[in-house]
C-alpha cells in the first residue's frame, strides 16, 4: 500500500494546519470540535483548503471515496442502484461485482432502510469503490454501528480495505479504532499532536493532551527528581526519558488497568507502593472499577478474578503498586 | 346541470392548470434560491412573496386590476390590457397562489439532506445526473403536493378573480363566481348541486396532497 503525505491548511470554518502521513488503515483521533470532519471534507474538496494532495481540484475530479458519518446512501435507490450511481450507465455488471466483493450480493435489491448498520456501511464502501479511488475517507465509521457488534463489523471493514490494498483515513474519537489501525494520528486544536504506529502512540503519548484523548484515566502533575519523580508528596521510581531535567515539572500518566493491587500474602514489592482506602468500587461489565485514595487518587480497573481472590470491596484499606514500566512521563 | 356550470368549471380548470404549470416553472427555481442562497434583503423579498397570504383578496384584486387595466402601467408599457381576460385571470392566480406553492417547494428543498448532494459530487457525478437521479426523485412529491395545493386554491378563489376578471359568462366567469351569481339570482337548487360537486373535487385534491406528503415522509425518514 502506498503511503501518502497530507499537508492541508484551512482557514474556514476552523483554522487548522494538518501535516501527517496516511499509511494503510490510518486512524485520526481527536476530540469533538477540533475539525476532524472539516479536514475530511477539505480532502474531498467540499471545503476550501490549500495543500497537497488534490488541492484546487473540484470534488468531482478528486480520486477519493468519502463515507460521511451518516453514510448518505440514496434512500430511494436499492443497494445495487446506489453502487451503480458513479458508474454512469455502463455498470450494472460492475456494480454487482462490487457488491459481491463486499459480500452483499444477496441484498442487492434492498433499499438502505432494509439493511443493518454494518450492511449499509459496506454498500457505501462499494459505492465509493465504484469510482476507483486512490484514498478512502471515513467519518466516524463506528458511530452508526450497534455497540455490541461494532468491534467485529469494524474488523471486517478493515480486513476488506487491506484486501483491496486501499489506503484509508478514518476520523473518530473512539479509541477502539486506534487499536485496529496501521498508523495513528492524533489531532488537537489547530494541529497534529502526534503520529506513529498505534502501539507506540498508545503506550507513549507525547503530551498530556494526547494521553487524555487516548483514555489515560490517571494523569498527575509531577516534578522530576533523581531516579524518578515526586508526585503528591511521594517519590516514584521510573526510568527517566532523555528530555527530563531535575526539578522540571512534568505530567505522569498511568492507565487504570495498569494500577496493581498488592497481594498481602506475597512478599511486598520494594518500591512505588501506596497505601490508602478503596473509596468507591463498582462492577463494570465483568470487571471492577474503583477509586483509590491515598497519597495519590487513582482510578483502578481490575479483572474479576483479582476482586474475588483479594475479596475487594468499597471501604477496604489496600496497597497499590505503580510499576515503573507502566508509568509514563510527559513534558509539563 | 346548467351547461353554464360546466363552462365555468372548465374555465376554472384551464386557469388553474395553466397557472400551476407556470408556478412550477417559476416557483421551483425561486424556491431553490430562497432555500439555499443568501442575499441582501432576502427577508424583504420573502415577505413580499408571502404578502398575498394576508392581504384581503379584494385589495389584491383591486391592485391587480389597476396594474393590468387599460389605464395601468402594463397598458402604457405594452399596449395590452389583461383585465377582464383569461390571461389576466391566469396572471392574478399566479400571484395569489405563489405563497402557497413557494412554502411547499421550499420545505421540500430544505428537507433534502445536503450530505446526499455532497456525496454525489464526491462520487464524480455531473450536476445534471445529481439533479435527475438524486434531487428530483426526492423532492417531486413535495413539489407536486405544493402544486396541487396551489391548484386547489386557484380553483376556489373568488375575490381576486372577480375583481380582475368580472363575471363574463364563457370568458371570465369562473366557477366560484358562477356560484355567487346563482345565489344572487336565488337559484338555490342549482347552487346546492354545484357546491356539492366542488366539495367533492376539493376533497379529492386535498386527499391527493395528503397521500403525497405521507409518501414523501416515508422517504425522508429513511435518509438517516
Amino acid at each position: 500500500m502506498a503511503d501518502l503525505e497530507v499537508h492541508y491548511r484551512l482557514r474556514w470554518p476552523i483554522a487548522l494546519e494538518a501535516r501527517f502521513q496516511i499509511r494503510g488503515f490510518t486512524a485520526l483521533l481527536g476530540e469533538s470540535g477540533v475539525g476532524k470532519t472539516t479536514l475530511l471534507k477539505a480532502l474531498c474538496g467540499l471545503i476550501p483548503a490549500e495543500g497537497t494532495p488534490y488541492s484546487g481540484l473540484p470534488p468531482e475530479k478528486r480520486p477519493v471515496g468519502y463515507l460521511p458519518q451518516d453514510l448518505a446512501l440514496f434512500p430511494h435507490m436499492t443497494a445495487l442502484e446506489n453502487v451503480a450511481f458513479p458508474l454512469s450507465g455502463r455498470g450494472k455488471g460492475e456494480a454487482l461485482a462490487l457488491l459481491e466483493r463486499v459480500g452483499l450480493l444477496e441484498h442487492a435489491h434492498k433499499r438502505p432502510q432494509a439493511l443493518s448498520g454494518g450492511q449499509r456501511q459496506r454498500v457505501a464502501l462499494a459505492r465509493a469503490l465504484a469510482r476507483k479511488p486512490e484514498l478512502l475517507l471515513l467519518d466516524e465509521p463506528t458511530s452508526a454501528l450497534d455497540p455490541v457488534t461494532k468491534g467485529r463489523v469494524l474488523g471486517e471493514l478493515v480486513d476488506l480495505l487491506r484486501r483491496e490494498g486501499l489506503p484509508a483515513l478514518a476520523v473518530s474519537h473512539d479509541p477502539l479504532l486506534a487499536g485496529m489501525a496501521d498508523w495513528l494520528v492524533v489531532l488537537g486544536r489547530g494541529r497534529v499532536l502526534q503520529e506513529g504506529p498505534p502501539e507506540e502512540v498508545l503506550s507513549a503519548p507525547a503530551s498530556v493532551e494526547v494521553a487524555r484523548l487516548l483514555g489515560y484515566e490517571n494523569l498527575f502533575p509531577a516534578r522530576v527528581v533523581p531516579g524518578g519523580v515526586e508526585a503528591g508528596g511521594v517519590f516514584l521510581r521510573l526510568p527517566l526519558p532523555p528530555w527530563a531535567r531535575e526539578g522540571q515539572g512534568a505530567w505522569l500518566g498511568v492507565r487504570a488497568a495498569e494500577v496493581i493491587v498488592v497481594r498481602e500474602d506475597r512478599p511486598p514489592p520494594e518500591e512505588n507502593v501506596l497505601e490508602g482506602l478503596l473509596e468507591r468500587f463498582y462492577p463494570e461489565g465483568l470487571a471492577f472499577r474503583g477509586v483509590f485514595r491515598g497519597a495519590l487518587t487513582l482510578e483502578v480497573l481490575l479483572p474479576r478474578h483479582v476482586q474475588e481472590r483479594l475479596g475487594l470491596a468499597a471501604g477496604r484499606t489496600v496497597r497499590v503498586v505503580l510499576k515503573p514500566r507502566y508509568l509514563h512521563l510527559m513534558p509539563g | 346541470m346548467d351547461p353554464a356550470f360546466w363552462t365555468a368549471l372548465l374555465l376554472s380548470f384551464q386557469v388553474a392548470l395553466l397557472a400551476s404549470l407556470l408556478l412550477l416553472l417559476l416557483g421551483v427555481p425561486l424556491a431553490w434560491v430562497l432555500a439555499f442562497r443568501a442575499f441582501p434583503g432576502k427577508v424583504l423579498v420573502e415577505s413580499l412573496f408571502l404578502l398575498p397570504l394576508v392581504l384581503p383578496p379584494t385589495v389584491l384584486g383591486f391592485y391587480l386590476l389597476l396594474f393590468l387595466g387599460s389605464d395601468g402601467p402594463l397598458f402604457r408599457l405594452l399596449g395590452v390590457s389583461l383585465a377582464f381576460r383569461f390571461e389576466g385571470l391566469v396572471l392574478a392566480s399566479l400571484v395569489f397562489s405563489l405563497p402557497f406553492a413557494l412554502s411547499a417547494y421550499r420545505e421540500a428543498f430544505l428537507a433534502l439532506d445536503p450530505n446526499l448532494l455532497e456525496v454525489a459530487r464526491t462520487l464524480g457525478a455531473p450536476r445534471a445526473r445529481i439533479l435527475a437521479r438524486v434531487v428530483l426523485p426526492l423532492v417531486w412529491p413535495g413539489l407536486l403536493s405544493g402544486t396541487l395545493l396551489a391548484f386547489a386554491k386557484i380553483l376556489g378563489e373568488f375575490g381576486v378573480l372577480l375583481m380582475v376578471g368580472g363575471s363574463i359568462p364563457g370568458k371570465t366567469q369562473v366557477v366560484s363566481v358562477y356560484l355567487y351569481d346563482l345565489v344572487q339570482a336565488l337559484r338555490f337548487a342549482e347552487a346546492i348541486r354545484a357546491s356539492l360537486i366542488l366539495l367533492a373535487l376539493s376533497f379529492l385534491l386535498i386527499l391527493g396532497v395528503r397521500l403525497l406528503e405521507r409518501r414523501w415522509r416515508t422517504w425522508r425518514s429513511t435518509t438517516g
